[in-house]
């Protein structure tokens, strides 16, 4: 398998180092705007997750009441942290699989200025309560179209980086990472602009979009970078190939075939006909998940504890782990006597959590803490910092996922035990979110790590790298001697 | 495979099938079908369309995200049938042997006479209620079928019958929720119709559901010295530890009228050809809810 | 952490094409069959096959139809309330109309034909013009009667039954199906301008 490797680099002028230079500006833009979002989200998330201990905390202060706390939470978390990181890490995969330089490293980096900026006026947004009202799309349109634009100028050079690759195969990662960079714009400007522009649709079809939407990004476009990410470096840590390449692309063809369709409750107001479509395409990722625990599995072999002694390999394998229960717990929640039980409680929430932050997050943190070192040639300045992330993170989502997965069950028959009151069965829910806080505190710590890490690295890089440009450039300037 | 322009085309396709089925078949199926709603559908035109105020109480529904607590989904786990006899006929005591020969109960001629319309057979499937109906009507005594949707949902009192996508033909944006960390509020309007309960209850849940885990909205309202006469807008009968002092009275904002309003408007009550249900007969008492104090 | 970090792993960093081609399990690939099979068979069940009038609980169209009992939507009431929001306006809450104005259709020979042919024509291109004959006596209106073809095929075949059965009105014609009002609506497609009485007199009114 090193043999095109070999040939090709020594006809190549492109080296790795040159690549991972080219890296540089759009990977820190987007991992540092990352960090700062995550931060944000969990200092929303953990305020909203108090507000379930008591009712009044904060609910003086219209901009920080549960319904708008709660939604700029889930948005910074998606669109702040997951899809720049997924895009960062997506971006040096494909120019470093493709032995290309990124193009137009500057123009990537001000997409991302502009995703940060449109996000931050959606966020302000929703906390002024302009939000939309549709679940995962509450940021207004004046957010949306920077959001859009900066999307589609990271998207494009992406793309022209892997134009320009140098191996010309793609492999199962750079299938995945592919179909989602196209499949973003699609869902987002599909959704957008038939729930947002000045003719909406009408009826309950806005709700059918919106779940569609949703669906498509919670499952399809994240599962789809999360996973590109996932085989590229089980690739990378085990130094060897993924075990089966006909697995890999029956896990690429159910996702963007089954999970596209899903997100659609068995109780919706909808004709049963979409219902019915939606739980059987859900039922049917049920392949997904066991097809990419057999593969990775299988790579793995008895390697496995190899991949968890340095902290990327750890995070990467908490990913897997998760992104396997993720699955399985929402195709069988898709299930309609499962279904009944479980619809509209916390159990949805604990899903949720653990698909965004058990499996997309932990991939990106691995991913993050193994590609920035490498491309500013730097030491965290915290050697021991990514394994305590670590630690924290895993912990803390353990913590917000069990309990309330099994208060969400709980819930789920409390609602059809008529003997207890409304107010009984939402107390008695609340019980299992108040342990599910004390995740949260865990997360934010863990994410104040990582941010900390980033800060403190781009300083040091700073440090070496410009100011001794800048003194050597503005040094005073030695007389020359003047040849007799 | 091994080319960019498969993955694209495979991603395209995919992504295709779903667009057209959950995006473009939704708004053929439904988005047309409302755009011809001045034909009669039904006996009533429906839905009546939300009046203005209510109207803007749904940006208020949307603006605090009400929808992250409470979901407007009833489920209908099945529909039973009652058989009600409206008309015993000349020969009652022949129906009454007939219920007696399908062991329906112990029936006389003029106690079955007696009280009508009176209920002969509940709960029973749309087959056995059919035939039992025309076993009525060959016994001279004429009968007629009630609907009655069933589920939890409906058993605690969330709605009348599922909820369907005509009821929300008049919303926009349409926000069914995803979960219900609060009760289900289809119905609330049918449910609780008093709006000054409501008002109440935004600005203070503790004062009227007790240990409610409902955060207070009090921004949306003024506490006001009262003046010469109190504001025929401000609460009433507010418990004593959620009452201003002497001399003050809480009065909502336009916001917290407008979003009563909304929530009073919310009853998906209505029986459709879709969701079939025969409707309690008017009772002569208004429709008074138990925990709704008279205004 | 791993010492070597600043070196690039490239020697150990595999090509992703390079993947093994080892093939899906064979159970993967039956578990998969059996869900489709599972999905194909729950969709027939329950997915009432595109029907948008089908909800859950129900599962077809056939049993929703079969629960619309006690008169679900009877045509002649639906056809009330279609006159209630529409013909009321001119032809009166008895159809008595306007003399001089506005037609009767209490008791009127236009009404009472037994095909409905013609009626169902007025209704969905719209009546004008001299030379109106009721019950033998002239009629003469300036008013025009406009089209009501952007109406469902069942709200018009609702309305027309209702009028002429109207026992109150004296009315006693049979009923009118939608499929009746359909035929005559691709019929008369190409009409653009409304009917006048001579131009219907001249069509048979079982067309």
């Amino acid at each position: 398998m090193n043999a095109t490797r070999t040939t090709s680099s020594a006809n190549d002028a492109v080296s790795t180092a040159e690549i991972d230079a080219s890296c540089r500006v759009p990977l820190f833009t987007l991992f540092v705007s990352a960090a700062v979002w995550l931060v944000i989200a969990s200092v929303f998330g953990l305020i909203a997750s108090l507000k379930f201990h008591s009712p009044n905390f904060l609910s003086g202060c219209a901009w920080l009441t549960y319904g708008r706390v709660h939604p700029v939470a889930t948005n910074v978390l998606l669109y702040g942290f997951a899809v720049q990181a997924g895009l960062g890490v997506a971006l040096w995969i494909i120019a470093r699989t493709g032995q290309a330089k990124v193009a137009q490293p500057w123009l990537i980096g001000l997409g991302s200025k502009l995703w940060n900026f449109g996000l931050t006026i959606g966020v302000l947004g929703i906390l002024a309560g302009d939000s939309t009202g549709y679940e995962n799309l509450e940021i207004p349109r004046y957010g949306v179209v920077f959001l859009f634009l900066g999307y589609l100028l990271v998207a494009f050079f992406s793309l022209i980086t892997l134009h320009n690759r140098r191996e010309r195969a793609l492999g199962p990662s750079q299938w995945f990472l592919l179909a989602a960079l196209f499949w973003f714009p699609w869902i987002y400007f599909t959704a957008n602009y038939l729930l947002l522009s000045h003719t909406p649709i009408r009826g309950v079809t806005q709700a059918i979009v919106a779940w569609w939407y949703s669906g498509n990004l919670n499952f399809v476009w994240f599962g789809l970078v999360g996973l590109g990410v996932l085989f590229h470096f089980i690739e990378q840590l085990m130094a060897r190939p993924l075990h089966s390449q006909p697995l890999a692309l029956l896990t690429f063809w159910t996702i963007i075939l089954f999970a596209s369709w899903s997100g659609i409750p068995h109780s919706a107001p909808v004709p049963a006909w979409i219902p019915a479509m939606s739980t059987v395409a859900t039922v049917l990722t049920l392949v997904t998940a066991l097809s990419v625990m057999i593969n990775i599995r299988r790579t793995c072999g008895r390697g496995c504890s190899q991949t968890e002694n340095p902290p990327p390999g750890k995070f990467i394998a908490f990913g897997t782990m998760a992104f396997v229960v993720a699955w399985l717990m929402n195709a069988l929640a898709a299930i309609p006597e499962v279904n009944s039980v479980t619809n509209l409680t916390w159990y949805t929430v604990s899903q949720w959590q653990l698909n965004i932050f058990g499996f997309f997050a932990m991939t990106m943190f691995g991913a993050i803490y193994y590609i920035v070192p490498r491309v500013t040639g730097l030491e965290w300045p915290c050697a021991k910092s990514p394994r305590h992330h670590y630690w924290l993170a895993a912990i803390g989502i353990v913590l917000i996922v069990l309990p309330l997965a099994i208060g969400g069950v709980v819930e789920g028959f409390n609602w059809h035990n008529l003997k207890m009151t409304n107010v009984d069965v939402a107390k008695n829910a609340l019980n299992f979110l108040r342990i599910s806080t004390v995740g949260e505190v865990l997360i934010l710590l863990g994410n104040l790590m990582l941010l900390g890490n980033l800060i403190g690295l781009s300083v040091r890089y700073y440090r070496i790298h410009f100011v001794p440009a800048y003194r050597q450039a503005t040094a005073k300037l030695k007389p020359v001697e003047a040849k007799p | 495979m091994k080319y960019g322009p498969l993955v694209f085309l495979a991603a395209f396709f995919a992504l295709s099938a779903s667009w057209c089925g959950l995006v473009l078949a939704p708004q053929v199926q439904l988005g047309r079908a409302i755009q011809e709603t001045n034909s009669v559908m039904r006996t009533d035109l429906y839905p009546a369309g939300r009046p203005g105020v209510a109207r803007q109480g749904l940006d208020v529904y949307r603006a605090e995200g009400c929808v992250y607590c409470h979901s407007q989904q009833v489920e209908q786990q099945g529909t039973l049938v009652d058989v009600v006899l409206t008309d015993a006929g000349k020969n009652s005591n022949a129906v009454a042997k007939a219920l007696e020969d399908e062991q329906l109960g112990t029936f006389t001629g003029p106690g079955l006479a007696a009280g009508l319309p009176k209920p002969v057979e509940r709960n029973t499937s749309l087959e056995k209620a059919s035939a039992l109906v025309n076993l009525l009507k060959k016994a001279g005594a004429n009968s007629e079928m009630h609907l009655v949707p069933i589920g939890t949902d409906i058993e605690r009192g969330w709605g009348a019958r599922r909820t369907v996508a005509d009821d929300f033909l008049a919303d926009s944006p349409v926000m069914p929720g995803s979960q219900r960390v609060g009760p289900d509020l289809a119905n609330v309007g049918a449910r609780l119709p008093d709006v000054n309960w409501q008002l109440m209850h935004l600005y203070a849940p503790r004062a009227v559901t007790k240990d409610s885990p409902m955060p207070s909205y009090r921004f949306l309202f003024e506490q006001k010295k009262i003046g010469k006469e109190p504001s025929p807008d401000a609460l009433q009968q507010l418990p004593k530890e959620f009452a201003p002092g002497d001399g003050f009275e809480i009065v909502p904002k336009p916001e917290a009228k407008a979003l009563a309003a909304y929530l009073v408007s919310l009853r998906a009550d209505v029986p459709l050809y879709e969701a079939p249900l025969t409707p309690p007969p008017p009772t002569t008492n208004a429709p008074a809810a138990t925990n709704a104090p008279a205004k | 952490m791993n010492p070597s970090v600043n070196q690039p792993m490239t020697s150990a960093s595999p090509n992703d094409s390079g993947a093994k081609d080892t093939t899906v399990p064979i159970w993967l690939i039956v578990v998969l069959f059996l869900l489709v099979y599972w999905g194909a068979v729950y969709f027939d069940e329950h997915g009432g096959w595109f029907d948008s009038q089908v909800y859950t609980p129900y599962v077809s169209a056939e049993q929703v139809k079969s629960f619309q009992v006690n008169g679900g939507p009877n045509p002649f009431e639906r056809g009330r309330q279609v006159y209630a929001v529409t013909c009321y306006v001119c032809h009166g809450p008895n159809a008595q109309g306007t003399p001089g104005t506005f037609p009767p259709l209490a008791g009127s020979d236009w009404v009472n034909e037994p095909q409905p042919g013609r009626m169902i024509r007025i209704v969905l291109q719209g009546f004008s013009g001299p030379g109106l004959t009721i019950n033998g006596q002239p009629f003469n209106t300036g008013s025009v009667m406009v089209p009501w073809n952007s109406f469902s095929d069942d709200d018009i075949a609702a309305v027309i039954t209702f009028v002429r059965g109207n026992k109150d009105w004296g009315n006693h014609a049979p009923p009118v199906t939608p499929e009746q009002v359909h035929a005559i609506r691709e019929k008369v497609a190409k009409h653009s301008a409304s009917f006048t009485p001579t131009e219907i007199l001249q069509i048979n009114p079982a067309e």
